[in-house]
């Protein structure tokens, strides 16, 4: 099968894939044109980027922290995290907080978030099935979707 | 199981282990004291009262025979002795254990100890030296048929009450004093005389029994109970008419009340005394109240001198409510932090507006209500600040048990003295302090005093003595522990910091005694050539070094050999709040604080020196390492000309640092925040907080960013 021929034949399905399967709802954003998912349940808002206060010595992947309604959290470089390039964050860039637990929150500065997707669970395949060449610390597995490649995020690792 | 009541329960459990613990220990040195007896008494009444509400039944039989046995000794039948007070002490520890495990969410106990039980029950019959060789439990089987003896006795409710109806407290009460009747006069093999309770004239023998009457009537119980036991009614019961009362006249309702405050002010003497650590009464006890001028007996004739001596717990419950009506609320402390985490945040607000109003202060108005806020808020944080102190007590509580047991296992005669333990702390330092000092206490007891003959070959007095004291100082509380004990030798310490290789032999020549104590604190360190399994001075001390560091407190050692050991340790009165002196580099702000600074001056490269490989300033004719905090924290910027610096003189322990800071900004009270995750770990911060313009800064961790500069 041709590759634009899949990618309608999925686009027909969509709503039946919907009605059909669980669905899971993802903050998608974007590190280096590449698409990830964070499921929206450990998400607790997403912040423009302000001021973030360095911490001298500590980790590489810790940008800072920011003050967060009086609770100082830890920004963590997305780009660092995965183990791309640094790039000076634009105006679209933004820190996703993340629930670790019920009273530790972690930020993430990505470059830009895209959307809200619900992606039906069973699309996502296992990352053991492809060649990761960075490694697969913080990814779980991959979507095809909807013409998309997008990578889900596992905060687990992550964070660990 | 009602989980609420059973919290109830545990908080109340709690306290009275608290004071019990004390009591127990206190009692030994004073074994007549009645009112201690009594306290006792019913301490371990009340436990089991609740106990036996909620139908804990391993918690019930093991007050149920302590309270016997204090029954038996305040009617000086037995005497406290250090065996019996072992059996008690360990009954005491089965108790305590038995709570912890109901707090920990335990609902099923286990049976407590038969041996335990045997050696209790083999003093309530006298049988004392029995019990003290006997605590293996030889005779497991004897008690429990005597046990079971009792609890077959059948138990009469009073007519009154109704059999169908709720079972109250009192009632409980009520009953068990009954099977306490029953049970021993089944055991002592004498006819048990039936107990019958007569009602006070004029009182509606159909209607609601009121409390007073019950009281009255356990009371008249009590006389009969006591009377039956001791077989001597007439010395027992012990009817002190006031002169010119009638004896056959009515009682009124002022008489019956004003009999009534009697016994109250007697109880409540003996309540007062409970939480002083002296045995003394503070009230004496046989003066009635002044204001009672008629004080008649009739309807209920044991409400005279002998009720302290008399006394079973059901009154104490109602005595002291009656007394003094609630003034106190019980209080979650998650809701207290939450509240105190809002004044900080309310704290922050101030600092921030504080700023804007130096900046610019246009309008008056303004300014004025800025100041109204600065001192609303300040006044508010004291205030919340002191919802959540509690007396140092609750620490120092534990120690004379500690101590005792200790000195009876070395075998070392030790007097301990608690000073100032009314100083108000933090709720959250009481606890953190606590394994830290018992720590220390072991240790002075281990290692400090001498065994009863070394002492006396060196003239001193046999018994050891440790002082633990505690006082405010300013904004810190100081906590002292004191021992004449044979003291540390400051060559001995050197030698071994050589031998372990924590340093040459010319620096450990060099360095002073305060600082050759402070060895003992380092990790690894350990003098005693032993190790014992109570403590080896150097085994943990670097662990409770770090402890009071954490709590931003610092700690001194002081010793003289042969003479003793001083330990001396300072902690802020809060962990929530810290004065900082605020500092900055390239925009950022730190905190310092401020506990630790000493002093502040320029910069001046004259008077810095390259000694040993690093720089150090002259102060005063010592010479004082120097910390390049810019160089630390921001090593790109490489700055080497430190002209319009100032260096901040801080100390901890017995070291001094002087931190070369670029900017000082003043003084700010600070909210300490944990920093985020990932973060909490990182050596040199103790936190961050938000500053007057909202930024955020980073609060230093004085001893931490020495050891991570080294």
């Amino acid at each position: 099968m041709k590759e634009a021929d899949r990618a309608m034949l999925e686009d027909a399905d969509y709503d039946e894939d919907n009605r059909l399967h669980n669905t899971v709802r993802f903050v998608v954003f974007s590190l280096e044109g590449e698409r990830y998912g964070l499921t929206v349940s450990r998400i607790r808002e997403v912040l423009r980027v302000g001021e973030i206060r360095d911490v001298p010595g500590s980790a590489a992947e810790v940008l800072g922290v920011i003050n967060v309604r009086g609770i100082i959290i830890t920004v963590l470089s997305a780009r660092r995290l995965f183990q791309l390039p640094d790039k000076p964050h634009q105006d679209q860039a933004r820190i996703i907080v993340v629930e670790l637990d019920e009273s530790h929150a972690i930020g993430l500065l990505v470059d830009q978030v895209q959307e809200v997707q619900d992606i039906p669970e069973h699309l996502f395949e296992p990352l053991s099935n492809y060649n990761n060449s960075r490694g697969a610390k913080g990814i779980s597995s991959i979507a095809h979707y909807r013409d998309q490649v997008i990578i889900q995020v596992d905060l687990e690792s992550l964070f660990e | 199981m009602d989980e609420e009541i059973l919290q109830d329960f545990l908080v109340e459990a709690d306290e009275l282990l608290v004071q019990l613990d004390e009591q127990l220990i206190s009692l030994e040195a004073a074994p007549q004291d009645t009112d201690l007896l009594n306290a006792i008494f019913r301490g371990f009444h009340t436990i089991k009262g609740g106990a036996g509400f909620l139908g804990v039944t391993p918690l019930v039989s093991v007050c149920h025979l302590a309270e016997n046995v204090f029954d038996r000794i305040r009617n000086q039948q037995i005497d406290y002795d250090p065996s019996v007070a072992d059996a008690i002490l360990n009954a005491f520890d089965v108790v305590r254990d038995m709570i912890s495990a109901l707090q920990q969410g335990e609902r099923e106990l286990e049976e407590p100890p038969a041996s335990l039980l045997t050696s209790l029950e083999a003093i309530y019959r006298g049988d004392v030296s029995e019990s003290a060789d006997d605590s293996t439990g030889s005779e497991p089987s004897s008690t429990e048929s005597e046990a079971s003896d009792a609890d077959l006795t059948t138990l009469a409710l009073p007519d009154d009450l109704d059999p169908d109806g709720d079972i109250t407290d009192d009632e409980f009460e009520a009953l068990l004093a009954q099977r306490d009747n029953l049970g021993s006069a089944t055991k002592s093999n004498e006819p048990a005389s039936s107990v019958s309770l007569a009602l006070p004239e004029g009182v509606d023998p159909d209607g609601e029994i009121t409390d007073d009457e019950f009281e009255a009537l356990l009371a008249q119980r009590d006389s009969l109970d006591s009377a039956t036991k001791s077989n001597e009614s007439a010395s027992a019961v012990n009817l002190a008419l006031p002169e010119g009362v009638d004896p056959d006249g009515e009682i009124t309702d002022e008489e019956f009340e004003a009999l009534l405050a009697q016994r109250d002010q007697t109880v409540l003497a003996a309540d007062n005394s409970m939480p002083t650590t002296s045995v003394k009464p503070k009230v004496d006890q046989t003066e009635p109240p002044n204001s009672v001028s008629k004080p008649v007996s009739k309807t209920a004739p044991t409400v005279s001198k002998s009720v302290a001596k008399a006394d079973t717990a059901p009154k104490h419950k109602l005595a002291p409510t009656a007394a003094a009506p609630e003034s106190t609320v019980r209080v979650d402390t998650r809701r207290l932090d939450e509240i105190m985490n809002l004044v900080g945040e309310l704290v922050l607000v101030r600092n921030r507006l504080l700023t804007i109003r130096s900046q610019d202060a246009e309008t008056e108005a303004l300014a004025n209500a800025v100041s109204n806020l600065d001192h609303v808020t300040t006044d508010l944080q004291a205030a919340v600040m002191k919802t959540r102190m509690q007396p140092v007590k609750k620490v120092f509580g534990r120690f004379p048990r500690v101590v005792r047991d200790l000195s009876r296992k070395l075998g070392k005669q030790i007097d301990l003295e608690l000073r100032g333990e009314d100083t108000d702390l933090d709720k959250n330092l009481v606890e953190a302090l606590s394994d830290p000092l018992v720590h220390l206490v072991r240790n002075s007891v281990d290692h400090g005093i001498e065994m009863p003959e070394d002492r006396a070959n060196q003239g001193k007095d046999k018994t050891g003595k440790i002082i633990l004291a505690a006082e405010q100082e300013g904004d810190h509380i100081l906590l002292s522990i004191l021992d004449d004990g044979k003291g540390m030798d400051p060559d001995l310490l050197r030698r071994k910091a050589v031998e372990k290789g924590l340093m040459d032999e010319l620096a450990a020549q060099q360095l002073e005694d305060s600082k050759a104590f402070m060895l003992i604190m380092a990790a690894g360190f350990s003098t005693a050539e032993q190790v014992s399994d109570i403590s080896g001075r150097g085994v943990g001390m670097d662990v409770v070094k770090n402890m009071i560091t954490k709590l931003n407190g610092s700690i001194e050692i002081d010793s003289r050999l042969g003479e003793g050991t001083r330990i001396l340790i300072r902690v802020p009165l809060t962990l929530a709040i810290l004065p900082t002196l605020m500092v900055s580099f390239d925009g950022d702000s730190y905190a310092i604080p401020l506990t630790s600074v000493q002093e502040i001056f320029d910069y001046n490269a004259d008077n810095v020196n390259f000694i040993d490989n690093r720089k150090m300033v002259r102060l005063r004719d010592k010479s004082v390492p120097l910390l390049f905090l810019s160089n630390w924290l921001k090593p790109d910027a490489m700055v080497d000309d430190f002209t319009g610096y100032k260096v901040v003189m801080v100390s901890f322990g017995n070291q001094r640092v002087g931190f070369v800071v670029e900017q000082v900004n003043g003084q700010e009270e600070v909210v300490i925040k944990p920093l985020g995750v990932k973060l909490s770990n990182l050596q040199g911060y103790a936190g961050a907080t938000i500053t007057g313009n909202g930024s955020i800064a980073l609060i230093l961790d004085v001893p931490g960013v020495v050891e991570r500069f080294e």
